[in-house]
C-alpha cells in the first residue's frame, strides 16, 4: 500500500521547454540596450580611427574641434598617460572628428600571415609585446603542449606550439593512401546585431559606473581597472541586456575610452559603435590556414598526420594556439602525429574569440581530410570516422585523457537519420542540370572552466530568489531558476533569478566556452540545497519532528505519511523577516570552483543542390543532432543548436572579412558582408541527445559553442558529393563553386 | 541649419517634436520621442532592426528622414501591441521562445505583422521572404517561421 506524494521530484523544473521570462517584454520593444539610455545630460562620444593599418602618428591638432559649439572634450593619447593597450550630441561628435587634423606617416602594412610569418616582415607589435594566451584559459585547459622559441627575426610569430607523438616520417613511407591539402578559413565577425555599447559616468566621490553590453561584467571591470589604473572597488558594471556576443563581447573595446571621456566632461558619455566601425574596427575570428598531410593503411588503419596551422591574430596577440593544434590531432586516433602551430600577427584588428574558438576552422581541415580518406579506401564514412574517434580514457594530443562524451552517439544518430540513408538516392534524382548531393560532419568542443557562485534565498511568501552575476546571453537564466526549483523543491514559477551588478552579485566568470549551465548551474544546484535545508530545519522546530521526515510538497513542508501536519514556505519566509524573529532567514549560497570539463559533441546533415553553371548551393535539409546530457530547457536547446547551426553554415557558404594589400577592410557593411537571412535556409532540424555528463548540474553540459563546429566540413563533403571536387578554402562561394567545377 | 517641427502620427498618437534636418526617422523614434523600440544594427538599411509600419507598409527608418514623414502614419514595436494583448505575432514570438538576444525581434516583428496585413495566408516562402530582410543572428531564424506560420493561423482564424 502507497500513498501516491507528490515529491521534489515532481516540481515544475528541469525538462520542460519553457519560455524565457523576458520575452513579453522582448517582444514590446521594452528590454532596455546600453543604446537605450538616455539619462540627463548626456552626451555622445565618437572616434576618429585611422585610415592607415599601419602609420605613425606624426602630429594631431584638436583645437578646431575643441571650437566647435557642443564640443565638451577632445581627447588624444597625450591624455590618458596610463591607457596601455587599446584606446566625442551625436551630430556635433561626429561633425567634431572632422575638424580633428591628423598627419600620418605611413608605414609598410603586413597584411597577409604568410608574409608576415618571414624574417624582415613589417613588424606589428612593440618590443616586448607578450604573448596572451588568457583567452586559451577562458575556454578550457590545454595542458601538455610544448611551446618553442621563433625562428629568429621572424618578428610577427607571436606565439608558437607543437604537439608530437611517434615516428610520422616512418608511418607515411608505410601509408597506402595519402591526403595532403592546405585549407583556409578566413577572418569572419560574430555578427552580432547590437554592435558595441557602453554608458559611463562617475560619481563625486571617484566611483566609475560602466553599463555595458558585455558577456561578463566581472571580467569587463577587471579589464577596465588594469587599463586605467583603479582599484576595481571603484568600478560597477551593471550588464544590460546584450545584443548577442559569441566571444567577441568578452574582451573591453570601447570601455575605457568612454570612462575617460565622462571624467573629462563630468557627465554621462554613451558610446556605440557604428556597423562600419564593428566590421573595421571589432574584434573578429582569426584566419586560419592549416596545411595538412595524412596517411592511412589499405585496411583503413590510421598512420600519421602532420600538420601546420597558422592563425592570423591581428594586431595583437590572443588566439587559442594550443587548442587548435589539439583539435587536429585528437579527435580521431592518429597514432603518429607532428602538429605545429604558429600565431602570426598582421596590421588587422586584434582578434577575439568566436563561438567555439578555432573548432570551426579545425574541424573543417581535418574532417575534410576523414570523408577523402574514406572515399579513396572505398569504405562508408560515417564507419570509418566510427572506427577511429577516440572515445572516453583515450588520450588526447596532449597526453590528457578525453573525458565522457557522446561523439559516438551523434554522429550515429545522424548515419540513421533517413537523409543520410537516402543519400544515393537523393544523388541520382538530380534533375535540370543541377547537381544533388549530401554530407556529414562531427565536431565539438572540451568544455570551459571558471569558478562562480550563486545565492538562493527564501521570500516572505513562500518564493525563491535566485542571484548570480552572470550575463544571460543564451537563456541560461531560465534554465538555472529550473535548476534552483528542482533542487529545492517548488514549481518554477514560484523563482525569480535576477543577474546582480559587480557590486552586489557573486563573482562569477564569463558567459563563454559552454559552461554557464554547466558551472553556475552547480553553484545554483548547492545554493537550493543548502537553502532546502535551512528550510527543513526551521520547519522540523517548528513542527516537533525530524528534518529526515520532512518533505517540501505544494509550497508546504509536510510530515511524510501526515499531510495535515505542515508549515508553508511563506510562514518561514515571514518568520525569517519579523521583527524581534529568532528564525533566521533562509539564505542559501554556493561559490563552487571547478576541475572536470565535459567535452560536448554536435554532428550536422547537410541535403545540398548545386548548380554548376552558377555555383549556387541550395540547401535542402540540414539536421543537427548534439549531446546535451540533460536537456534543462529543450526549447532553449534547440534555439541554441539551430542559430549555432546557421552561425556554421553562414561560416560555410558566405562570410568573410576581405582585405586589400594595404590591410584595408573591402567590405565593411552588412550588405557586403554576408550574413544567412531566413530566404537563404531551410529550418533547421534538431535531435537532442542526452549523455550525462557525470559533474554537470543534472547531468547537463554545455551547449553553446559545439553547433557552430560542424557545417563547413559537412557542406564541403556535400558539394564533393554532388559534384565531384573537393573544396578546401572558405567561404565556400558561388565564384569558387563553379569555376572549381569549370576547371575539373 | 535650424531645427524644423515634425507633425505626424505616431502610434496612434498625434505628435510633434523639433528634428534636424538630417535626424533620420529612427533619430527621430529613438532620441526626439523616447521610442527606443526600433533598433540601429547598421545604420544603412541591410539589418532591418529598425523596421517600423509607415502607412501600414514595414519601412527600414533608418533609410528616411524625419522630415519625410510629415503629415503621415507611423507604427512602432510600441504601437503594434501591449503586454496582455499582443499581436498573434508577439504571442507566438512569446509562446515558441523565439527571442534569444532579442535585439533583431522588433524588426522582424514588424516585418512579419506588415506581411501577414498584407497577406493573411502566406506559403512558408513568402515567410522566408517576407522577413528576409532581417537579420538575425541568434535563432536561425526556424522558430520564427514557426511563430509566424502559427500567427498567420491565428489572424486569419480571428477574421473569420
Amino acid at each position: 500500500m502507497s500513498t501516491v506524494m507528490k515529491t521534489t521530484r515532481d516540481v515544475k523544473g528541469i525538462g520542460l521547454s519553457i519560455p524565457r521570462p523576458d520575452g513579453p517584454d522582448k517582444v514590446t520593444g521594452q528590454v532596455q540596450y546600453v543604446a537605450d539610455l538616455n539619462p540627463r545630460g548626456l552626451l555622445h562620444a565618437k572616434l576618429l580611427r585611422s585610415p592607415y593599418a599601419h602609420a605613425k602618428i606624426v602630429r594631431i591638432d584638436v583645437s578646431r574641434a575643441k571650437a566647435l559649439p557642443g564640443v565638451r572634450a577632445v581627447i588624444t593619447a597625450a591624455d590618458i598617460p596610463q591607457l596601455k593597450k587599446k584606446a566625442p550630441t551625436l551630430a556635433i561628435a561626429e561633425e567634431a572628428l572632422a575638424l580633428i587634423d591628423v598627419q600620418y606617416e605611413v608605414l609598410p602594412v603586413a597584411a597577409d600571415p604568410l608574409e608576415s610569418m618571414k624574417p624582415g616582415a613589417p613588424p606589428v607589435a612593440e618590443l616586448g609585446t607578450e604573448a596572451d594566451t588568457s583567452e586559451a584559459l577562458a575556454h578550457g585547459s590545454v595542458a601538455g603542449v610544448s611551446t618553442e622559441a621563433k625562428p629568429s627575426k621572424a618578428v610577427n610569430i607571436s606565439q608558437q606550439a607543437r604537439l608530437q607523438r611517434g615516428d610520422v616520417a616512418k608511418a607515411f613511407a608505410e601509408s597506402d593512401v595519402v591526403i595532403e591539402n592546405t585549407y583556409r578559413v578566413p577572418m569572419v565577425h560574430q555578427g552580432y546585431l547590437e554592435p558595441h555599447a557602453v554608458l559611463a559616468q562617475w560619481d563625486s566621490s571617484g566611483n566609475l559606473t560602466l553599463w555595458a553590453s558585455t558577456q561578463g561584467s566581472f571580467n569587463t571591470r577587471s579589464e577596465v581597472a588594469d587599463v586605467l589604473e583603479l582599484s576595481e572597488n571603484n568600478i560597477k558594471v551593471i550588464p544590460m541586456e546584450c545584443g548577442g556576443g559569441f566571444g567577441g563581447k568578452i574582451r573591453a573595446l570601447c570601455e575605457p575610452i568612454t570612462a575617460v571621456l565622462a571624467k573629462a566632461t563630468n557627465r554621462p558619455v554613451r558610446y556605440v559603435m557604428t556597423r562600419r566601425e564593428e566590421l573595421e574596427a571589432g574584434m573578429p575570428a582569426p584566419q586560419v590556414i592549416i596545411k595538412m598531410k595524412t596517411g592511412a593503411k589499405r585496411d583503413g588503419t590510421l598512420m600519421a598526420i602532420e600538420a601546420e596551422a597558422i592563425l592570423e591574430s591581428g594586431a595583437y596577440s590572443g588566439a587559442v594556439l594550443a587548442v587548435a593544434g589539439v583539435f587536429l590531432a585528437s579527435l580521431y586516433l592518429f597514432p603518429n602525429f607532428d602538429v605545429k602551430g604558429f600565431e602570426v600577427l598582421t596590421h588587422k584588428p586584434s582578434i577575439a574569440a568566436y563561438r567555439a574558438p578555432v573548432a570551426p576552422q579545425t574541424i573543417f581541415a581535418i574532417d575534410s581530410q576523414m570523408e577523402q580518406m574514406a572515399k579513396k579506401l572505398g569504405v562508408d564514412p560515417v564507419e570509418f570516422r566510427l572506427r577511429h574517434l577516440q572515445r572516453e580514457g583515450d588520450k588526447m594530443a596532449n597526453n590528457q585523457p578525453w573525458l565522457s562524451n557522446g561523439g559516438v552517439e551523434v554522429l550515429t544518430r545522424l548515419a540513421e537519420h533517413p537523409i543520410w540513408k537516402k543519400r544515393a538516392e537523393w544523388k541520382a534524382s538530380s534533375k535540370d542540370g543541377k547537381l544533388r548531393g549530401t554530407g556529414i560532419s562531427l565536431g565539438g568542443w572540451l568544455g570551459g572552466l571558471q569558478p562562480t557562485g550563486a545565492t538562493v534565498r527564501l521570500n516572505p511568501d513562500g518564493t525563491l530568489q535566485v542571484m548570480t552575476g552572470q550575463v544571460d546571453i543564451a537563456g541560461t537564466n531560465i534554465a538555472l531558476a529550473q535548476i534552483a526549483a528542482t533542487a529545492y523543491g517548488v514549481d518554477i514559477d514560484k523563482v525569480k533569478i535576477t543577474t546582480g551588478d559587480t557590486d552586489v552579485a557573486p563573482m562569477t566568470g564569463l558567459s563563454a566556452g559552454s559552461k554557464t549551465t554547466y558551472t553556475v548551474g552547480v553553484a545554483v544546484i548547492q545554493a537550493a540545497e543548502i537553502a532546502r535545508k535551512q528550510t527543513l530545519e526551521i520547519a522540523a522546530k517548528e513542527l516537533e519532528a525530524s528534518v529526515h521526515d520532512l518533505e517540501i510538497e505544494d509550497g508546504r513542508v509536510v510530515v511524510r505519511g501526515v499531510p495535515d501536519k505542515g508549515i508553508t514556505l511563506a510562514s518561514i519566509g515571514k518568520k525569517g523577516n519579523l521583527y524581534m524573529s529568532k528564525v533566521e532567514p533562509v539564505l542559501g549560497a554556493s561559490h563552487p570552483a571547478f576541475s572536470v570539463q565535459a567535452p560536448a559533441f554536435c554532428a550536422q546533415l547537410a541535403r545540398i543542390e548545386v548548380d554548376p553553371d552558377t555555383g549556387e548551393v541550395t540547401l535542402h535539409n540540414f539536421v543537427v543532432a548534439q549531446d546535451v546530457g540533460k536537456a534543462i530547457n529543450p526549447a532553449q536547446i534547440e534555439g541554441q543548436m539551430q542559430g549555432g547551426a546557421v552561425q556554421s553554415l553562414g561560416m560555410a557558404l558566405t562570410e568573410a572579412l576581405l582585405y586589400d594589400d594595404k590591410a584595408r577592410l573591402t567590405n565593411p557593411s552588412l550588405l557586403d558582408y554576408r550574413k544567412l537571412t531566413s530566404a537563404d535556409l531551410p529550418n533547421i532540424e534538431t535531435i537532442i541527445v542526452e549523455k550525462p555528463a557525470p559533474h554537470g548540474p543534472f547531468g547537463a553540459r554545455g551547449v553553446g559553442e559545439p553547433p557552430i563546429v560542424p557545417a563547413p566540413a559537412a557542406i564541403a563533403n556535400a558539394i564533393e558529393d554532388a559534384t565531384g571536387v573537393r573544396l578546401t578554402h572558405l567561404p565556400l562561394s558561388p565564384e569558387r563553386i563553379a569555376l572549381a567545377i569549370a576547371s575539373a | 541649419m535650424a531645427k524644423q517641427v515634425l507633425n505626424c502620427t505616431v502610434n496612434d498618437e498625434l505628435a510633434e517634436v523639433l528634428v534636424q534636418p538630417w535626424d533620420t526617422l529612427l533619430d527621430a523614434l529613438r532620441e526626439r520621442m523616447g521610442l527606443t523600440g526600433p533598433k540601429e544594427g547598421c545604420g544603412t538599411g541591410d539589418c532591418g532592426a529598425c523596421t517600423v509600419h509607415l502607412d501600414g507598409k514595414p519601412v527600414a527608418s533608418c533609410l528616411l528622414l524625419a522630415m519625410q514623414v510629415r503629415g503621415r502614419n507611423v507604427r512602432t514595436i510600441e504601437g503594434l501591441g501591449k503586454p496582455g494583448a499582443l499581436h498573434p505575432v508577439q504571442d507566438a514570438f512569446v509562446r515558441h521562445g523565439v527571442p534569444q538576444c532579442g535585439f533583431c525581434i522588433p524588426g522582424v516583428i514588424m516585418a512579419a505583422a506588415a506581411l501577414l496585413t498584407e497577406n493573411p495566408h502566406p506559403t512558408e516562402e513568402e515567410i522566408r521572404y517576407g522577413i528576409a530582410g532581417n537579420l538575425c543572428r541568434c535563432t536561425g531564424y526556424t522558430k520564427m517561421l514557426t511563430a509566424i506560420t502559427e500567427a498567420a493561423g491565428a489572424t486569419a482564424g480571428r477574421r473569420s
